[in-house]
């Protein structure tokens, strides 16, 4: 699970208890203009991940950490499909992050507020 | 892609479309989905974009050509029979554009583009009242559309329709 938020221009994905050592990371920190955009997307965990490096993949359990796929690096913590949310990112070393977080309606619309065209 | 992308959300609503259903219909792959449109939301404005270019700008444009007034109001009014166009911005209007700021600029530059078409059908005796009557006769249109998607037989709406044509013309 990991809990988003917003601090001034800058998106905050912070990974929640045991899943920083499965993904081997806890914390990202994005700027909000290259944020593209939120969507959730509970079918994502179906699609083919890639190969995983470095991080950890139990089939149907977990996902969690960095993996490559079409020439992209996708960073996914998810155990629970139905509350993943997919962010787009540009010029970051992630091309997206599929994350779980409790409640993916909320924050979809948080990231959609933050980057909304003023 | 744009397009089928446009008639899913038209017939589906924004939040009734899934990332699955729109994978499954546009024939694309996922991570190119979010490559190309960073979003649901993403694709949904470019759909909502083509639509308003390609369904509605033709249709305000047969309004506007229309031989005359009565030719015009018909055309007008015709519309929600089949319902061209009018269906996403409808549910735009009615889902999206209360949350969406970006939709809603959207939705209110259809509505003004619709309403300078009906707009020079009518007769008014002043600015104020060509407005109104120009406002009236689009909520007449995309009301019309409401009843027919809604399962009204198209006889009644095209009656309904060519009456208030008939009406308006004779004033």
């Amino acid at each position: 699970m990991a809990n988003v938020s917003i601090d001034g221009d800058n998106l905050i994905v912070e990974i929640e208890g045991l899943d920083k050592l499965w993904a081997l990371k806890s914390r990202l920190v994005i700027p909000l203009a290259n944020v593209r955009g939120a969507t959730a997307d509970p079918g994502i965990s179906r699609e083919a991940k890639g190969l995983r490096a470095p991080g950890t993949h139990f089939p149907g359990v977990i996902t969690a950490g960095t993996f490559h796929i079409d020439g992209e690096r996708v960073f996914w913590d998810v155990h629970d499909a139905t509350k993943a949310v997919v962010i787009e990112l540009a010029d970051e070393r992630y091309a997206r992050l599929v994350v779980e977080v409790s409640d993916p309606r909320a924050t979809v619309a948080l990231i959609e507020r933050a980057t909304a065209v003023s | 892609m744009v397009r089928s992308a446009a008639e899913l959300f038209a017939g589906r609503t924004y939040d009734g479309t899934s990332i699955d259903d729109l994978v499954a219909h546009l024939g694309v792959h996922r991570n190119s989905l979010y490559k190309t449109f960073g979003s649901k939301r993403g694709l949904y404005l470019a759909a909502l974009r083509w639509s308003l270019d390609h369904d509605l700008a033709p249709l305000i444009g047969r309004i506007a050509e229309g031989a005359g007034p009565l030719e015009g109001l018909r055309e007008a009014l015709a519309a929600p029979v089949t319902g061209a166009g009018l269906d996403l911005l409808l549910l735009a209007a009615a889902e999206r554009a209360p949350e969406d700021a970006e939709v809603a600029d959207m939705v209110a530059e259809a509505f003004a583009a619709l309403d300078r078409a009906t707009g020079a059908l009518v007769r008014a005796d002043d600015d104020g009242e060509a407005s109104g009557l120009a406002t009236a006769l689009t909520a007449a249109v995309l009301g019309l559309r409401l009843r027919a998607r809604s399962g009204a037989a198209s006889a009644a709406v095209d009656q309904a329709g060519a009456a208030l044509a008939q009406r308006l013309d004779q004033h």
